[in-house]
């Protein structure tokens, strides 16, 4: 049996119909028809309220991706797809899904005890119909995230829907969104910028340090952005702040094309740390179904002295096509890159960064870690590039990757370009087995061989889970033995 | 979306070039026919630009301005005591020699005799025999897209057929010199075809030299196919070592290796305008050993690309791959080295390391390490490194006296002394630093 197996199975039975092969969806909410034309984008930008300025941007963004190809060269495989046969809008409104929790799988809810998520989350995350309200009323979250926005207001920190910051802050998005990920940046970018949903938006003012770890869970009532997110983060002179994306749990979402775009923009001495846990639907035991996760990600180091932290936790999808990269713009601006990737059944993993040294003594840091199992493939692909004028760029490279079984496959491909001779490049790529001896030594001490591999792997990918927030930390861990569930043996 | 594309001059001028000397190329009907499908298949592909990943940082159709006419060097006046400056510092080795010139072969400038346990014919005399060029023509299957190969079959006008006898111990090294002369600018296919018999042993040097006074402008484009029986032992070496002011130089070496063999292959490049090394290694046998290395050195506005596949298609193989680059001026390297282990290859051990020296600011080193690998069962890893002298080793050197440019060149040399170290063979590797030491003093 393939591991994820069991989140798998519960997935597909909570809402089987959801996760066939293809694209369609039977929500009955308000949605824009089948297919992408002006028209379409459009309805889009009515229906959010958008100012004309938006709109044009939007069309503007279209009428590139229509001259776009899309792109082959990752090492990802699927059934080509039919870009008109989507839905690019439909109001999130969730009338579907289960009554109450006694109708969702015990097997599900068994893998949120072992993530140990509370009850009422374990809710809202399987789909229970009115599941919010429930929270609200019985957590009194509403509580909890006012209290939280009351101290974010008092920080002058802007944290809010990315539709509401058109509206409400229209020189910020106007200034910023499409600087770092330009409109025709690449096939699924375009897209984005022509029919995204919904996402976040944030906004550090000079010199504060973002009192809390923002993260999207606390938008829960804004969770459901559909399937085109966009982020903007904007780290002002001298600020810090700590994104969290995605949470550990299996998510279960109606979508199977993702395509995101997130943009951060550090000025002057600003750092961002954004943290990312993806654990969407990986598709069945035969790989069919399972989410397509083609995202960009790229962070511009613009001020003197900035740094962006980009970690990842990358164990969902079927398809996942992700470089969360770094433009080292300002002088002595950092870069780092933090990534456990695991894959496993039939999924596809073609992830990596990409770190672009332009000023002087910028610096950057690789870690990352994959896993294969099953019959997943599982690629690195990087680029470390050092501009003419960076003189004394430093990287530090270091994939690893782990391979379970004979089916799956592990691939590095990296790319390392120095233009100018001072800069210094280190770059190394190993790949192995778990060893016999530490699997005996472990299993010798009593721990059963499922266990054993639970532990060393995480011993593996321990680097990486060090840059995690502490919360998610723990979380993850867990994450890791499930992903790997049935892997061995 | 298909855009026609345009054929560049060289190209052009290689298709004609062909259709005007396909008659005077050696060969019976059968390489008639395989020289027309490659010129065929070369006007299909056209020259490689970097467009096509493999080619991405060499791109052919812009840095090929012109296809030189292929001018045989049969008659050329030269003597032995030419071919000895013209080799320099192989002379010092005692080997058995094979003399080319632009691309033909010449027993005049050859070693007499031959060696127990050793046969070498010219491929241009064997290629009337339809055995033989079977055997010249079958070592590069699947090599369809590759148009420097192609352009290398249409063209090729001779090459050493070399046969080590199973469980022959060849006492001397092999040398298959190729040497540019003349005042004409000319462009050489050259293949050689070496087959190392079972248990055999063997050490095999191809040098591409040039004469003083030869034209500045030259072409080379050679294609290897080695063959290494099982338990045979070969050294292997190559140097591309000119002097030219515009020299190309596009090589291309397809391995096969048998069971529990050892394939020791070494490349030295230097003073080549544009090089393209594209080495390829099939482990056909278990429990073989790989041994992969070499040096390029550039100046000026260089250009050196190194690229390599070793594919582990069966268990219990060991590879190590060591490549080490010197680069000044506005020179550019490139090394792209990839190890595919198939689902099958367990038990696969394979390392590989390139690094760079970057002597001058404007010098650019682009590497693309890439492991590619299907078996759990599997010890592998590659690394990269560029970066400048260190300060600090130099520091050390000047504050024991030793002046600026001294200790330069004795940290240079330590630095790729340890790939040319390990050709394990005294006596080439003395001829190796010889070569590079003359490329430093210049």
């Amino acid at each position: 049996m393939p591991a994820v197996g069991s989140t798998i199975e519960q997935v597909k039975e909570i809402d089987v119909d959801k996760y066939k092969y293809g694209f369609e969806t039977n929500i009955e909410s308000v949605r824009a028809p089948k297919g992408l034309d002006e028209d379409t984008i459009r309805y889009i930008s009515a229906r959010k309220d958008e100012p004309a300025w938006m709109l044009e941007w939007r069309l503007d963004a279209y009428e590139r991706w229509k001259t776009m190809q899309e792109p082959t060269w990752a090492r990802v495989h699927y059934p080509r797809i039919d870009f008109q046969d989507l839905y690019y809008y439909s109001a999130p409104k969730s009338t579907e899904g289960p009554k109450s929790l006694d109708e969702v799988d015990p097997e599900l809810l068994a893998t949120y005890a072992k993530l140990g998520i509370p009850l009422n989350e374990q809710a809202v995350l399987a789909g229970v119909q009115g599941a919010r309200v429930a929270v609200d009323a019985v957590f009194d979250s509403v509580s909890v995230v006012t209290t939280f926005k009351d101290e974010l207001k008092k920080a002058g920190v802007i944290f809010c829907s990315i539709s509401e910051a058109v509206r409400n802050h229209p020189e910020l998005v106007k200034k910023y969104l499409g600087s770092v990920v330009p409109k025709s940046d690449n096939f699924y970018a375009s897209l984005n910028s022509a029919v995204f949903s919904d996402g976040s938006f944030v906004y550090i003012p000079e010199g504060v340090r973002c009192p809390m770890e923002l993260s999207t869970y606390f938008r829960i009532n804004d969770m459901q952005t559909g399937q085109f997110e966009r982020t903007l983060i904007i780290a002002d002179k001298g600020s810090y702040v700590s994104y969290l994306e995605g949470c550990t749990a299996p998510m279960r979402d109606q979508n199977q094309l993702h395509a995101a775009v997130v943009e951060l923009v550090a000025l002057e001495d600003a750092e961002i740390k954004y943290s990312t846990v993806q654990n969407w639907y990986p598709g069945d035991k035969e790989g069919k179904g399972g989410i397509y996760n083609f995202v960009t990600k790229r962070g511009d180091c613009r001020g003197d002295n900035s740094k962006i932290s980009w970690t990842q936790v990358e164990t969902g999808s079927a398809i996942t096509w992700k470089y969360p990269s770094c433009i080292l713009r300002g002088d002595n601006s950092r870069g780092e890159f933090y990534s456990i990737a695991i894959s496993n059944g039939y999924q596809q993993v073609d992830s990596g960064t990409k770190m672009i040294h332009l000023g002087k003594n910028t610096s950057s840091r690789i870690i990352s870690k994959g896993i294969a199992a099953g019959h997943s493939d599982n690629t690195y692909r990087g680029l470390v590039s050092a501009h003419r004028k960076a003189t004394n760029a430093r990287n530090f490279t270091q994939c690893d990757s782990l391979l379970i079984g004979n089916k799956c496959g592990a691939h590095t491909v990296p790319y390392i370009e120095a233009k100018t001779s001072t800069a210094h490049f280190e770059h190394e790529a190993t790949t192995s087995k778990i060893s016999d001896d530490k699997l005996f030594y472990c299993m010798q001490r009593g721990l059963s061989e499922e266990e054993a591999v639970t532990l060393i792997v995480n011993g593996f990918v321990r680097d990486v889970l060090q840059q995690l927030p502490m919360e998610f930390m723990a979380e993850t861990q867990k994450l890791i033995g499930i992903s790997l569930e049935g892997s061995v043996g | 979306m298909t855009v026609a594309v345009m054929k560049t001059k060289a190209e052009q001028s290689f298709a004609e070039g062909f259709n005007e000397m396909r008659a005077t190329l050696p060969g019976s009907a059968a390489v008639r026919e395989a020289r027309e499908g490659a010129a065929r298949r070369f006007e299909e592909l056209g020259l490689p630009h970097r467009r096509i990943e493999e080619w991405k940082y060499t791109d052919l159709r812009s840095a090929v301005k012109e296809a030189l006419p292929a001018r045989s060097g049969d008659k050329l006046a030269m003597t032995i005591a030419d071919v000895i400056v013209a080799i320099g510092p192989l002379a010092q080795i005692d080997a058995h020699r094979i003399v080319f010139v632009n691309g033909a072969h010449r027993p005049d400038l050859s070693t007499p005799g031959s060696l127990a346990g050793l046969e070498v014919e010219s491929l241009a005399s064997t290629l009337e025999d339809a055995q033989a060029t079977e055997f010249a023509l079958s070592g590069f299957a699947g090599q369809d897209s590759n148009a420097v190969l192609a352009l290398n079959t249409a063209y090729m006008s001779d090459g050493a057929i070399v046969r080590v006898h199973a469980e022959a111990e060849l006492e001397k090294p092999l040398l298959l010199v190729n040497i540019r002369a003349g005042a004409q600018p000319c462009f050489a296919a050259v293949r050689n075809v070496l087959e190392v018999g079972a248990k055999a042993s063997a050490r095999i040097v191809e040098a591409f030299v040039s004469l003083p006074g030869a034209a500045g402008d030259g072409q080379i484009n050679t294609a290897t196919q080695i063959n290494v029986g099982d338990e045979a032992r070969l050294t292997h070496v190559k140097i591309a070592a000119d002097d030219g002011s515009g020299v190309t130089h596009l090589a291309n070496w397809f391995a096969r290796l048998g069971k529990a063999c050892e394939y020791r292959g070494f490349q030295l490049t230097q003073g080549v305008n544009l090089a393209r090394n594209q080495i390829q290694v099939a482990f056909d046998g278990e429990d073989a050993k790989l041994d992969l290395s070499g040096v390029f050195l550039g100046r000026g506005t260089d250009h050196v690309d190194t690229t390599l596949v070793v594919d582990h298609a069966v268990p219990s193989c060991e590879s190590r791959e060591l490549f080490k680059g010197v680069l000044d001026g506005h020179s550019r390297g490139i090394f792209q080295g990839k190890i595919i282990v198939q689902a099958v290859a367990q038990k696969t051990d394979g390392k590989q390391m390139s690094q760079a020296l970057l002597l001058s600011p404007d010098a650019e080193f682009d590497s693309k390490p890439e492991l590619e690998i299907f078996a759990d069962d599997v010890v592998c890893g590659h690394g990269a490194t560029c970066a400048e002298l260190d300060k600090d080793l130099m520091f050390y050197c000047q504050s024991r006296g030793i002046p600026t440019d001294v200790a330069r060149v004795l940290l240079i040399e330590s630095f790729i002394g340890e790939a040319v170290a390990l050709v394990e063979d005294e006596a080439i590797n003395e001829a190796l630093m010889g070569f590079a030491r003359d490329w430093l003093s210049k």
